[in-house]
């Protein structure tokens, strides 16, 4: 009996050596892996009262190790960059104001709720089911983008708009994970719009 | 001196030791990140970084010191066997501990963090969560049932009182605050236990959206969204009110105080079950993680090492191979090599010793080769002054061997010197048999303990009689031994002639003063006497007066004669030298005594191949006859009495003589005399003059021959002459003469 526990032991200690080699090689080459996403379905501004106004919808879908993450108490940071420019033919583009909105989904075992916080206003909802969860952190209504003092009459602005995952909130044993591997990458393209005004 | 110290620190040792704390305070950060610090939690990732890229340092300068040490290696270079084997054995000293202490802290990692996980606390706090979660649910049940009450009750209340029944109904049920508002979002009636309240914290959109979709919606404020300050938790109702206000779609919400402490449990519960789950999922990438910054430090650590085992090896190796090198240089001639010297411990002691080594020796052998050429200078004086010294020297050690001969030595003795040296003195005459003289001469002085001696040695060479003045001393040895001898001689023969001739010379002169001139006034004086009183005198006074003077008149003549002879001898013109045929001389001589009346047999035995002699004929003549004349007169007596002439060619290694022998039967010459006859007047005869035989000896060493004088062993007297050949001038005779000129080796 205490033969093979040992045994097992050994097989574990080998295991997780095989492993830590394994690591240091795809920390060398790292290949790609079938991953989650984000999607901007749709964004749209508007001007209020010299204010400009950002309404968007994202769509959240989450890798199995997330999720796993999410339902073992882990709370995931989802940050939004939001970036408004001048292009310029012949310069870099000259940025106006950059933004940053980040959200926390986490999951209450004790409720079986789960909850999304805007981590900038503090806003808190407590919601029955992931999907409602995910659809409300998806969901960015009247958020303030800037003051229309800022912009020139008569010139073009670009926006654009991001959404990820920020694996640097993760805690560090899992952070070591996710720098290698391809199932904690969690991003969106650029969604790029034209500000009118 | 100190700057010099501080770069060679900084070329090797410093920068290591810094390198290795940079690593070290990384690689605790590194752990220190991996607990969760918050503050290292940042920069873990590039810790990580940082740390990798010292580790493909550190492999890539461990590959080119292996390289380099295996080129060195095969290339057979000095040092490198030693330094493979230090490296060798620095490596496996740090490398096996460090490894069993890697494999057992792997071992307490794993076991360590699986010791956090049980079964039972699992299941425990699971029920926990259950109970909690019953608990809650039991809370909420009543509530609902509390709230469905007062919504019975609201259903009939009208419109204007329902201000007052909500507040009525809120203090009745113990509510925290009760609202009542519109699907407008218009508030109805409010009521709230605290009174400073007075607006209610209206439910947000999702909520409604729940509330219509089941009709209801109960949910836990935390603490964040509610108003009330504290960590009081309420739980939110929200309901339709139907009946009379169904029309309008009122909706009451009711928040129900939760205690402090049930909050506080749930809270503690939530957070040890979360953490708890955090931990499970947790589990393998902590193991993985303490396990790969366990490797990390590992394999730093042991790289580290490995170089360090590299850097040590060739700072040991360093001294030593300096020092192969040196030594290999010293037995290859170069002694100004210095090694430079680094440290102070017994290494830099055996690199500064060899230093003095190779410093006294280049200093003594630059010693020993100033010395030896100025020996040599003084050789080649001593040999330039000896060549040209006319004196023959020879050196000889103790054992009578031949050391050295100068080229002057040769060319007096007449024989290649050249070829005895280191030879015994002795084997001169093996080969040339007339030096026995010589040999003897100086043999008798080798041995004596007198210093130095002098003498008179004549031996008879190819060249002629030769007279030698030999003078020799012993050679100043080490230890009071003596080293050997030096002789020293030179050719006087010419000298001792010239002396002679002009002490003859003299003595002639000194009589033809002293006695030839009287003589002539004592004959006229008898003359005279005899012819003025002979005729006056009485007969017999006549007669002996007659017989007196012609008594003195004869005797006169015979001084006159005599004086002339001797001046003769004295006076002897230079020699007329022509090539002349001895035999033939020999025969015409003869001619003149046979014809006379005489009973004396004259027999003649001459080799017919006889070489040419040169010699002054008139000479030989005179010679001839003096001979002859005396062996005629010694057989005078005897009735069978016989005159011999001989004559022969002699060999003796390069030398080579014309032999002539004159023999009588006469009564030979008394012994006593032997000796002395050949000195002026010494004769045997009772008539003799005394001067033949002096005559003969005296024209014979004119010749460069020899004359001996001896008794035969039968009866009678035999001459011997022998006259020198030179060899050059003798076409008809087989020698061998290629070296005959050539110089005699050694000085």
């Amino acid at each position: 009996m205490t033969a093979t526990k040992n045994m097992a032991k050994a097989n574990d200690q080998g295991r997780y050596w095989i492993a830590t080699v394994l690591a240091i090689f795809l920390l060398l080459t790292t290949a790609p892996v079938v991953a989650g996403s984000v999607q901007v379905q749709q964004v749209q501004t508007r001007l209020l009262n010299k204010v400009y106004y950002l309404d968007a919808q994202l769509e959240y879908d989450l890798t199995e190790p997330m999720l796993e993450a999410l339902h073992k108490s882990v709370p995931l940071t989802f940050v939004l960059y939001i970036e408004v420019f001048k292009q310029r033919d012949y310069l870099w583009d000259d940025g106006v104001a950059e933004l940053e909105q980040r959200y926390q989904l986490e999951y209450l075992p004790l409720t079986q709720q789960y909850q999304v916080r805007n981590l900038n206003s503090g806003a808190l909802h407590n919601l029955p089911s992931l999907q409602v969860a995910l659809s409300v952190l998806g969901t960015v209504v009247d958020l303030p983008l800037l003051d229309h003092e800022l912009l020139v009459a008569d010139e073009p602005y670009q926006a654009r708009l991001r959404a990820q995952l920020d694996i640097e909130e993760l805690p560090v044993p899992l952070r070591l994970l996710s720098y290698f591997s391809d199932e904690w990458r969690l991003r969106s393209e650029w969604y790029s719009w034209s500000l009118q005004h | 001196m100190v700057f010099a110290a501080l770069r060679r620190l900084g070329a090797g040792f410093l920068p290591m030791v810094i390198l290795s704390v940079l690593l070290l305070i990384s690689l605790y950060l590194m752990s220190a990140a991996t607990q969760n610090s918050q503050e290292f939690g940042r920069v873990f990732f590039v810790l990580l970084l940082i740390n990798v890229v010292a580790l493909v340092l550190l492999l890539v300068l461990i590959a080119t010191n292996l390289v380099r040490l295996v080129r060195q290696y095969r290339r057979g270079a000095t040092g490198s066997r030693l330094t493979v084997r230090l490296v060798v054995l620095f490596v496996i000293l740090s490398l096996l501990p460090v490894s069993v202490v890697y494999y057992f802290s792997l071992g307490f990692i794993q076991r360590s963090i699986d010791s956090w996980f049980d079964v039972r606390i699992e299941q425990t706090l699971d029920d926990t969560l259950e109970l909690t979660r019953l608990a809650l649910d039991e809370r909420k049940r009543e509530l609902i049932l509390r709230s469905e009450r007062i919504v019975q009750v609201l259903m009939q209340v009208h419109e204007g009182d329902l201000a007052l029944e909500v507040n009525r109904l809120r203090q009745q049920y113990d509510v925290l605050d009760l609202t009542l508002f519109d699907q407008g979002g218009r508030i109805l009636a409010y009521s709230s236990k605290e009174p400073d309240d007075l607006s209610p914290v209206l439910p947000d959109s999702a909520m409604l959206r729940q509330l219509l979709q089941q009709g209801s919606y109960l949910g836990q404020d935390s603490e964040e969204s509610g108003q009330t300050g504290g960590n009081a938790l309420a739980l939110r109702i929200l309901m339709q009110v139907p009946g009379l206000h169904v029309e309008r779609g009122l909706v009451l919400q009711a928040r129900y105080p939760m205690s402090d402490r049930i909050n506080r449990l749930t809270d503690s519960v939530q957070a040890a079950f979360a953490e708890y789950q955090q931990l499970t999922l947790l589990r393998d990438p902590l193991k993985f993680s303490f396990s790969l910054t366990l490797s990390l430090v590992l394999l730093l650590s042991c790289l580290t090492a490995v170089w360090a085992a590299f850097f040590s090896a060739r700072r040991l190796v360093a001294p030593i191979r300096a020092l192969a090198i040196g030594t290999r240089a010293v037995a290859a001639g170069d002694y100004h090599r210095q090694l430079p010297q680094h440290s102070n411990d017994e290494l830099g002691f055996l690199v500064q010793s060899f230093n003095d080594m190779t410093r006294r020796i280049a200093q003594s052998r630059d010693e020993v080769e100033s010395s030896q050429l100025q020996a040599e200078r003084e050789r080649a004086y001593l040999r330039a002054v000896l060549g040209r010294l006319s004196s023959g020297v020879i050196t000889m050690d103790r054992h009578h061997t031949i050391r050295t001969a100068n080229a002057s030595s040769g060319q007096v003795l007449g024989v290649e010197l050249k070829d005895f040296v280191g030879q015994a003195l002795e084997q001169l005459i093996q080969e040339h048999g007339w030096l026995e003289s010589f040999v003897a001469t100086i043999g008798g002085h080798l041995d004596e303990v007198q210093q130095e001696w002098r003498e008179e040695v004549v031996i008879f060479s190819d060249q002629g009689r030769k007279v030698l003045m030999c003078g020799g001393a012993a050679l100043p040895g080490v230890g009071g031994r003596q080293a050997g001898h030096v002789i020293v001689f030179d050719d006087v023969t010419t000298l001792v002639q010239a002396q002679r001739d002009a002490a003859w010379g003299e003595v002639a002169r000194r009589l033809a003063h002293e006695i030839k001139n009287p003589l002539t006034p004592i004959q006229l004086s008898a003359e005279r006497l005899r012819h003025k009183y002979l005729e006056s005198l009485v007969p017999e006074e006549a007669e002996m007066l007659d017989r007196l003077t012609h008594t003195i008149i004869q005797q006169v003549e015979v001084m006159k004669k005599m004086v002339q002879a001797f001046s003769e001898y004295a006076h002897a013109p230079q020699l007329q030298l022509s090539r002349l045929a001895l035999n033939d001389v020999i025969d015409e001589v003869l001619d003149l005594y046979r014809a006379s009346e005489r009973q004396v047999r004259i027999e003649t035995q001459l080799e017919p191949k006889l070489p040419l002699l040169e010699a002054d004929s008139g000479r030989i003549r005179q010679l001839l006859h003096n001979l002859i004349k005396n062996a005629l007169e010694a057989v005078s007596d005897r009735a069978d009495g016989w005159v011999r002439i001989l004559t022969r060619m002699l060999k003796d290694g390069r030398r080579m003589m014309i032999e002539m022998r004159v023999e009588d039967n006469g009564p030979g010459i008394p012994e006593d005399m032997l000796a002395q006859v050949c000195e002026p007047y010494v004769s045997s005869k009772p008539k003799g003059s005394g001067l033949g035989l002096a005559i003969v000896k005296k024209i014979v060493e004119e010749h460069g021959g020899v004359v001996r004088v001896y008794n035969k062993a039968e009866s009678g007297a035999c001459v011997e002459v022998q006259f020198p050949v030179d060899i050059d001038v003798q076409d008809d005779v087989l020698m061998d003469d290629s070296s005959l000129d050539a110089p005699i080796g050694g000085w």
